[in-house]
């Protein structure tokens, strides 16, 4: 993937730096944040790169690319920095900022739907049922039988069931969200 | 000692037996676990992914019940839970004005201490008190336990090393274990992605199963229900596209807990478990 760097753009970089409490002219450029990354080889650029990606301010490049949604917080690099930059916040500032860009791509826009359709069920029963959140998302990718096989045996197990507990005070809950979650935006 | 519970949503469904066993093995060392009234869920990867204030106003509200019981202390059995709540109570240490909002009475919300319920065990209620307990030792087994990403960030969780965590393994071997030296015992296994990404879930688990059984262990011990359920419900997918046979359970620590100190495996929900566990329970009799 080739990136266009432009006019390099230090607003983001600062508003990132400011948000995420991290100064990246810290950063060494060791790649031990890669090295130890659980998802670098599925990402379109290693978390390294982010860094660099960000100083350069390729705004464009960052919001577009894959490596925040594929990021799966094991919190690895953080712990190997020697700088002590804190990536995983990082992702989750770059995950937010690029949540309004739509077609992400394959791959990704996945991810994006299954975390809106847990927030929904969070904001309508204040927990999660891992059954039903499951079900909705194989419906909403037309993938009616994905693991069918292994739901019947977990069913068996009593695993998993479609009854889940709900949280009294919802309203409480709900007013934690800025808008109710809307998956059409997906 | 009086301690708040939070369970998370994976306690109360597809770790229902995580649950159990945690509640049995806590009353047998006067633990007495009080599930925090009204919980919320804490917004798994999701809340903190979309919206940081979403999130961390998600666990000041878990904190803030927790507060209201005046025990001081507040445990989690899930990884993803406790880092979410320790991140919140961080939050809320700094953040003054979100502390406002949820002052209710009781323990400050921010005051409360946050732990998982592996280091609840091995810090507070100590290995001396638990091997104390055990009536039936588990000679035989050869476990590799399992941390994922429980320990890190070191920053934040405090509590034994980011990549080269002991407390599991010192507690398996209290309960009479033998514990493989292993190479992915805090590799993470994809967590959040098993529905959107079940490709990544895959190569990930394929390589932690494969790195226990080259360790010669009859089982994993995990102390998170999403390792847990990637582990063991996945291991089929993986044998059908690799052809490697695991045949190997991956049993909650709390599950061994009980059976050392005498409970029926039926009573901690060895049946709920998808790769069947009786290999390692016959090598107990
Ligand atoms: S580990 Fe830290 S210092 Fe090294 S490249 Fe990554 S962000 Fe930069
Ligand atoms: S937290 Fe994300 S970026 Fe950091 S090592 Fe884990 S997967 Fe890679």
């Amino acid at each position: 993937m080739s990136f266009q760097v432009g006019s390099i753009d230090r607003t983001f970089r600062d508003e990132l730096e400011m948000a995420c409490n991290v100064d990246l002219d810290q950063c060494w450029e060791c790649g031990k944040c890669t090295g130890g990354c659980t998802t670098a080889h599925n990402m379109d650029y290693t978390p390294r790169k982010i860094i660099q990606l960000i100083r350069i301010g390729a705004v464009k490049t960052l919001m577009s690319c894959n490596t925040p949604w594929v990021c799966v917080s094991c919190r690895l690099c953080v712990d190997r920095c020697p700088a002590g930059i804190d990536i995983p916040r990082i992702m989750d500032y770059l995950r937010e900022k690029s949540l309004a860009i739509k077609d992400h791509g394959p791959g990704v826009d996945d991810i994006i739907l299954f975390h809106k359709l847990l927030l929904e069920e969070v904001y309508k029963r204040g927990r999660v049922s891992e059954t039903a959140l499951a079900l909705k998302f194989n419906m909403q990718t037309g993938q009616y039988f994905k693991d069918a096989g292994l739901g019947q045996k977990l069913l068996r197990k009593g695993k998993i069931s479609p009854f889940s507990s709900k949280v009294r005070d919802l309203n409480k809950v709900r007013s934690f969200f800025k808008q109710e979650p809307d998956r059409r935006e997906v | 000692m009086d301690v708040a519970y939070y369970p998370g949503c994976s306690a109360h469904m597809m770790a229902r037996e995580y649950d159990q066993s945690a509640r049995l093995v806590c009353r047998q060392l006067d633990l007495n676990l009080q599930e925090i009234d009204d919980w919320n869920c804490c917004g798994a990867s999701s809340a903190h992914s979309f919206d940081r204030l979403l999130a961390a106003n998600l666990g000041a509200r878990n904190l803030a019940l927790a507060g209201q019981m005046n025990t001081g202390c507040v445990t989690s059995p899930c990884p993803c839970c406790f880092i979410a709540l320790k991140t919140a109570s961080l939050e809320l240490k700094e953040n003054e004005e979100l502390r406002g909002v949820f002052e209710a009475g009781g323990t400050s919300s921010h005051e409360i201490k946050v732990t998982h319920l592996l280091q609840l065990l091995t810090e507070e209620v100590g290995l001396d008190s638990i091997t104390s307990r055990v009536t039936h030792r588990l000679s035989g087994l050869k476990l590799a336990a399992y941390y994922g990403c429980l320990t890190r960030p070191a920053r934040i969780v405090g509590f034994d090393d980011p990549e080269q965590p002991v407390s599991l393994d010192l507690l398996l071997e209290g309960l009479g274990a033998q514990t493989v030296t292993w190479s992915h015992k805090a590799e993470c296994c994809g967590g959040a992605l098993a529905q959107a990404r079940t490709d990544i879930v895959l190569d990930l688990c394929g390589e932690i199963l494969e790195a226990a059984r080259q360790a010669g262990a009859s089982a994993i011990v995990a102390a998170c229900p999403l390792c847990q359920i990637n582990l063991d419900t996945r291991q089929q997918a993986i044998q059908a596209r690799n052809g490697t046979e695991f045949n190997l359970p991956v049993v909650y620590f709390t599950q061994l807990m009980g059976l050392a100190f005498g409970f029926s495996p039926r009573s901690l929900g060895f049946n709920r478990l998808l790769t069947d566990p009786s290999p390692i329970l016959q090598t107990l009799k």
